[in-house]
């Protein structure tokens, strides 16, 4: 028997009636009414997920940054206090270990935040990489403090969380909402304005409250992933994991190749010298039926990729998708086909940003 | 509570009979339910001989993707254009409006293979618990 995780939002999500789900060995509400209506309460006004699952773990001490340095793919030097970037972990092989958020938030004070997936893997190898150092503190928190993503257009527009509104992209700071301290940044995964909030586990459900009575709408994971795959946002674990480098994956642009030494950076030189083969796209589906996670990508009759993640996109009213495919098939425009339960559906790759802000 | 007057299989289809050894079939509530949002209708075309309980079409929802199985033996004498235009409409209303095909029935008696709505509802209420423990 499998015991799921809960969040400290669990009870709130019963008493709303959520339909539940396991998410990476978490209980998390799939959704709450309905994943189009969410999704659409997201790209109209505001919507809130519960994302207490998120890991999330301070590194602090003298020689923080210093160690964030080598075990980051972008430096953190030049990062403010105040501010955050997305970067990547990567083995010595140079495959993707996680995606995560460096919020740099006091004198040798980050906290690193990853979507879900296995912490204590992500723990062992920043405790691997520290080596015992007395001047790095790593401090899991994520059991001890609740998450909560509010996401939409008018967020801005809502009287609780107004003290964020200063906030310019990607900074973060703390605040009151209503009674509750958090820790709120202007960061989210969902293509859309917002703030991403961390409060105390007793804070999570006031917190809630006060966003709801402000016409906040309650979201599920189903349409949290509708809408990064339509911000063409990548689910680390499916669209890449160990066995795919920053190349492949498209996320080199969150590899500083400068002159510190990090982890990886020696076997990412030399893919970047050699070139990759195959290389993540977006596509479009021509056809009514979905294309989803583990489907195979053809060319002329032959197999030559795999679908990551794929589906229903309502802001576009179309089936769309990410998968890998050889380099040479990778150019916007090419046209595909995807054996969808038996049936091959042609599809066209396109700009993987399906879905652009206000577009 | 589903409706008296029909039939219901335990892969959550129900039957509605009409005149002539015909009827319309759909999915039930629960299973409307446990789908979520219905994007996509894979129905056969008329014409089709369709088997008792085999495959004869896919439901396709924003989460997953559900095989439809025939209720009962026979020919696709018509299908829910609408639905298959507005699939939501299976989600509004699943034993009226969003029903999916009508069957003209090769085998009548294959009927009393299926569910009563009360047994239907007692078999769904177990389910259920199965799923909260």
């Amino acid at each position: 028997m499998h015991l799921f995780k809960k969040t400290p939002l669990n009870k709130v999500h019963r008493d709303l009636k959520a339909r539940m789900t396991d998410f990476a060995g978490w209980e998390l509400p799939l959704w709450f009414t309905s994943i189009l209506e969410e999704h659409n309460a997201v790209r109209s006004r505001a919507g809130m997920f519960d994302v207490s699952h998120m890991s999330r773990v301070w590194v602090s001490g003298k020689k923080a940054s210093q160690f964030l340095d080598k075990v980051l793919t972008r430096s953190v030097c030049r990062l403010e206090i105040g501010s955050s970037q997305l970067c990547l972990m990567c083995m010595e092989d140079g495959g993707i270990l996680d995606d995560l958020w460096v919020y740099h938030v006091g004198v040798d004070e980050y906290l690193l935040v990853w979507n879900a997936g296995d912490i204590k893997q992500k723990l062992n190898w920043l405790f691997r990489w520290s080596e015992s150092n007395p001047d790095v503190s790593i401090k899991n928190t994520t059991d001890d403090t609740a998450m909560v993503a509010v996401q939409g257009p008018a967020v801005c527009q809502l009287v609780s969380v107004k003290a964020l509104c200063n906030l310019s992209r990607f900074g973060h700071t703390r605040a009151k909402i209503d009674k509750s301290e958090v820790f709120g940044a202007r960061t989210g995964y969902t293509g859309e304005d917002g703030f991403e909030l961390v409060s105390s586990t007793a804070d999570a459900s006031p917190l809630w409250w006060v966003l709801m009575d402000e016409g906040v709408k309650p979201c599920g994971l189903g349409a949290r992933n509708v809408l990064r795959l339509e911000a063409g946002m990548m689910l680390s674990g499916q669209d890449f994991d160990t066995s795919t480098n920053p190349f492949e994956a498209d996320l080199a642009w969150l590899v500083d190749f400068d002159e510190r030494d990090f982890v990886g950076k020696r076997s990412l030189l030399e893919i970047r010298r050699q070139g990759v083969e195959r290389k993540i796209v977006g596509f479009k589906v021509k056809g009514r039926e979905i294309a989803r996670s583990g489907y195979s990508i053809y060319k002329s009759g032959q197999e030559v990729g795999k679908v990551t993640s794929g589906g229903y996109a309502p802001a576009l009213g179309v089936n769309i998708g990410m998968g890998y495919v050889p380099i040479e098939l990778s150019s916007i425009g090419t046209g595909i086909d995807i054996l969808i339960r038996g049936k091959m559906v042609s599809a066209q790759i396109v700009n993987r940003r399906f879905y652009e802000k206000g577009g | 509570m589903s409706p008296k007057e029909y039939k219901y299989t335990r892969e959550h289809e129900w039957f509605g009979p009409e005149p002539e050894n015909t009827g319309k079939t759909g999915l039930t509530k629960y299973a409307e339910n446990q789908l979520g949002d219905i994007v996509f209708l894979d129905l056969p075309a008329p014409g089709t001989q369709v088997q008792q309980f085999e495959k004869m079409g896919e439901i396709e929802s924003v989460k997953a993707v559900t095989d439809l199985f025939a209720p009962a033996s026979g020919k696709v004498v018509e299908i829910n254009t609408k639905a298959v235009d507005s699939p939501n409409l299976v989600n509004e209303d699943p034993y009226g409006a969003g029903w999916l095909v009508k069957l003209e029935l090769s085998k009548p008696s294959e009927l009393d293979a299926l569910m009563s709505s009360d047994a239907y509802d007692k078999y769904v209420e177990s389910l259920s618990q199965e799923s909260s423990q």
